[in-house]
């Protein structure tokens, strides 16, 4: 078993796992000669199941792998991980590989970090030279301090060494991504910036509103936005049944003619957050025929009236604020992200990291699942 | 009767305010020393592995500094023209917060401090404070710099480059030099499951060309190590000084002493290190004239317990120190560090209002934070910390009213077993080796 890569992005690598250590401290991560796969499974709250390109993040061209089964599983704290990458910022040379260190495996990140030195050190005090100057012992101190000022490369090495466990292959067979009906609508979403400050806020706001029980908590205006107060009998019902679960629940509702609804209630408050004129893609005609193609829900939603449109084909999903916060942090790799909603049931979304065009495409699928009222 | 009475300008009052903030990361407590010629301020933590000291200079640092000692009748006894205490950091703290910001006028225009016998009073032009203190032995750790076998010198800044590379959890730092190259080692004691592989801590280590210290003169091979936490807040400290930090030692197992001055200022840090004293285990030195010196014995003392309080018998002691080479010898008066541990009032304002600022809702494009989490308070991972105090509300005391209930020692009677002062080691060596990290 074998595996020993340089990094070729070590900004990308490390924003991907700060992104996944949101979700889950633990992953699995599958090295494999084209793909590097992380999959997070936390007890509660989404999935991720991410299959990275080896070229986005590892260069190609060092890049050993052997194993008998063509693979390598490893188990590994992805928080860990991201923190040591850091030390990768901005080095000439970043090298990761698989070792072993009085019977633990480790990965081992070793980094050739450089910076360019005006001098050495400009700083200078008078009185740090003296008081070593009386030592009876200093004539045994090697000299080995050379009088190199000039300014230099300055070149540091740096190991980082994470304990990792190593599973076999038996142990991931049965781990397979969740299978879910055919989505009613999928939609792109828009600048997950702003959509994750507009799903903090909302948040927020209702987790205030049922900490403090404060009448009068006011739904702000978002500019750029059209906020829609919702009231009535009918709404009433639907927010006493979300307050009943701890965290706030965000409702996310889309169709195929390119809104997106994102709304929040409780007992006092009710907002909701428009947005309208998004892309609906279309499907991949390599996958499927045409005839199949259109008996699927999304593409019977799709050939609706736009008019009768903003009353059905509307797919609905509850899911958790603080959750889908930590799901939304992957915006930092400022991605595509494709959102297929299955009514009240689940939301999977498609992750589509940049890339140059003669690339494969990276792409994270994350699994939330729908809170019922 | 003890006078005393000092004026500080502002950009001194930043020094002071910087330095209190790195006691605290030693002590709750920090010592306050009078001499005729200076002001020192110590503080030394609750293991006895660490002492933080600033000595601040008469002439240079202070814009007035008057000290007229009662003892005038023990003439030719120099060095009892002292006068010490001690006193809550908190308190001190809590004067200057909101006073002090190196960016901003804070419109303390001079600070005065006098000391009467009874009541400390310092005056802030228009607030004055009436602190209580309570007198106290102070001790000092020892460190004969004469004797010092290593040493090396560099900037805070290029130290602190190295330490971020280190895991938050990192507690202990250890350095050894290796052909040609400083090598900065970071490592946990903490004794993890082994079934729990994930849980192990990161082992990380930082191998920094010699030439970017400015001396570097240290036994090949020698490994040492200190807390990592005292070594981060001394650098940050060096940092907001900007002053080139000088570490001197000799072997593992003996006091390490890093220190700068910059200003009118002399701040020693002493701390304890840890590693293998014995002269077998020790890959073969390359610098064998060196005088050994006995490994020390090492004293049961008990493993890293930070939070509870240190019973402050004399006599836990620890190994036999290196001939002091400063005439200063702690005065006695038992302790009474159990009064000031009374906690002060608890209840002080939580920073509410500050929740929604955060989260303003167009954010810039460029901030990677933005995508963190919400609703974390502080993200560790994003803010290297250098508290090193363990408290969060280190800065945000209140000044306490009450009369502590101490009673006034008169500190004459000498302490008995003074010359066994120093500084023991957090553990014994038989449990480090078994983290096999010198084997």
């Amino acid at each position: 078993m074998r595996f020993r890569t340089q990094l070729r992005d070590s900004k990308t690598f490390s924003k991907l796992t700060a992104s996944l250590s949101s979700l889950g401290k633990v992953c699995w991560m599958r090295l494999e000669y084209e793909v590097i796969r992380f999959t997070i499974i936390p007890d509660q709250g989404t999935q991720v199941w991410a299959s990275i390109p080896v070229g986005t993040i590892f260069d190609d061209t060092t890049y050993e792998l052997e194993s008998n089964s063509d693979a390598i599983n490893i188990e590994v704290n992805i928080s860990v991980l991201n923190r040591a990458l850091r030390s990768a910022w901005g080095a000439t040379h970043a090298q990761l590989r698989l070792t072993k260190k009085e019977k633990t495996p480790l990965l081992a990140l070793t980094v050739l970090a450089s910076e360019w030195t005006e001098g050495n050190m400009a700083l200078a005090t008078n009185d740090d030279a003296d008081g070593f100057g009386d030592d009876p012992n200093s004539e045994e101190a090697p000299a080995d301090t050379t009088g190199d000022r000039g300014p230099r490369e300055r070149q540091t090495w740096i190991t980082q060494e994470i304990p990792i466990k190593i599973l076999h292959e038996s142990a991931v067979e049965g781990l397979h991504e969740p299978h879910c009906p055919d989505p009613e609508v999928h939609i792109i979403l828009p600048n997950l910036a702003q959509l994750k400050s507009i799903s903090d806020r909302f948040t927020k706001l209702a987790s205030t509103d049922s900490k403090n029980r404060q009448p009068g908590v006011m739904a702000p205006d978002a500019p750029g936005m059209h906020s829609v107060s919702f009231g009535g009998a009918g709404a009433n019902t639907a927010a006493t049944a979300l307050s009943t679960n701890s965290s706030p629940k965000l409702e996310l509702s889309a169709n195929m003619h390119g809104s997106l609804r994102l709304a929040i209630a409780t007992d006092e408050l009710r907002i909701a957050s428009v947005w309208s004129d998004l892309v609906n893609p279309p499907l991949d005609p390599a996958q499927m025929t045409q005839q199949e193609m259109s008996q699927l829900p999304s593409e019977l939603n799709r050939k609706r009236e736009a008019s009768e449109a903003f009353d059905f084909g509307w797919a609905k999903v509850r899911i958790d604020g603080k959750d889908w916060s930590r799901v939304l942090s992957i915006g930092r790799l400022s991605p595509k992200v494709v959102a297929c909603f299955v009514n009240e049931m689940a939301l999977v979304l498609y992750v589509y990291l940049p890339h140059n065009r003669d690339e494969e495409e990276s792409c994270l699928t994350y699994y939330i699942n729908s809170f019922s009222t | 009767m003890t006078s005393l009475s000092l004026s500080l300008g502002p950009p001194a009052l930043v020094r002071l305010h910087d330095a209190l903030i790195c006691l605290s990361k030693f002590s709750e407590t920090v010592a306050i020393e009078a001499e005729p010629d200076l002001l020192r301020l110590s503080a030394l933590n609750s293991t006895k592995t660490g002492f933080a000291s600033f000595a601040f200079e008469k002439g240079v640092f202070f814009e007035a500094y008057s000290f007229n000692s009662s003892v005038n009748g023990r003439s030719g006894s120099v060095s009892l023209e002292r006068f010490f205490c001690q006193i809550y950091n908190k308190a001190l703290l809590s004067i200057f917060r909101g006073r002090i910001d190196r960016n901003k006028d804070t419109a303390v225009e001079r600070c005065d401090m006098e000391l009467h016998e009874d009541l400390q009073q310092a005056e802030c032009v228009i607030k004055s404070y009436k602190l209580t203190y309570e007198p106290a032995a102070v001790q000092h750790a020892v460190f004969d710099k004469s004797k010092a076998t290593s040493m090396w010198t560099a900037d805070p800044r290029f130290l602190k480059q190295l330490i971020e590379h280190f895991s938050l959890s990192a507690e202990q730092l250890d350095m050894y030099s290796d052909s040609g190259r400083a090598v900065f080692t970071s490592f946990t004691t903490k004794i993890t499951d082994g079934k729990e592989v994930l849980k192990h801590p990161v082992h990380t280590s930082v191998a920094a060309d010699k030439r970017d210290f400015q001396e570097y003169l240290v036994e090949e091979n020698m490994h040492v190590a200190i807390n990592l936490k005292d070594f981060k807040a001394v650098v940050a400290h060096a940092e907001t000084a900007n002053a080139t930090v000088t570490a001197r030692y000799t072997r593992p197992c003996k006091p390490l002493q890093l220190e700068y001055r910059f200003e009118g200022v002399n701040a020693e840090f002493t701390v304890m290190t840890r590693g293998q004293s014995d002269s077998e285990d020790i890959p073969t030195s390359t610098r064998g004239t060196i005088p050994r010196q006995t490994p020390a014995p090492v004293p049961i003392s008990a493993i890293r317990q930070r939070d509870t309080r240190p019973s402050v018998t004399p006599s836990t002691q620890m190994p036999p120190p290196p001939p002091r080479s400063r005439s200063i010898r702690p005065l006695n008066g038992s302790s009474t560090q159990e009064n000031l541990s009374q906690k002060p009032s608890a209840d002080r304002p939580v920073a509410s209002g500050l929740s929604m600022e955060s989260d303003s809702l167009f954010v810039p494009a460029d901030d990677d934070r933005q995508w963190d989490e919400m609703n974390e308070e502080e993200e560790p991972q994003d803010i290297l910390g250098w508290d090193a105090s363990g408290t969060q509300d280190a800065f945000g005391a209140s000044i306490r009213d009450a009369e502590p209930s101490f009673s006034k020692h008169d500190g004459s009677h000498a302490e008995e077993a003074d010359d066994e002062m120093g500084l023991p080691p957090t553990q014994r060596l038989s449990q480090v080796r078994q983290y096999g990290l010198f084997d």
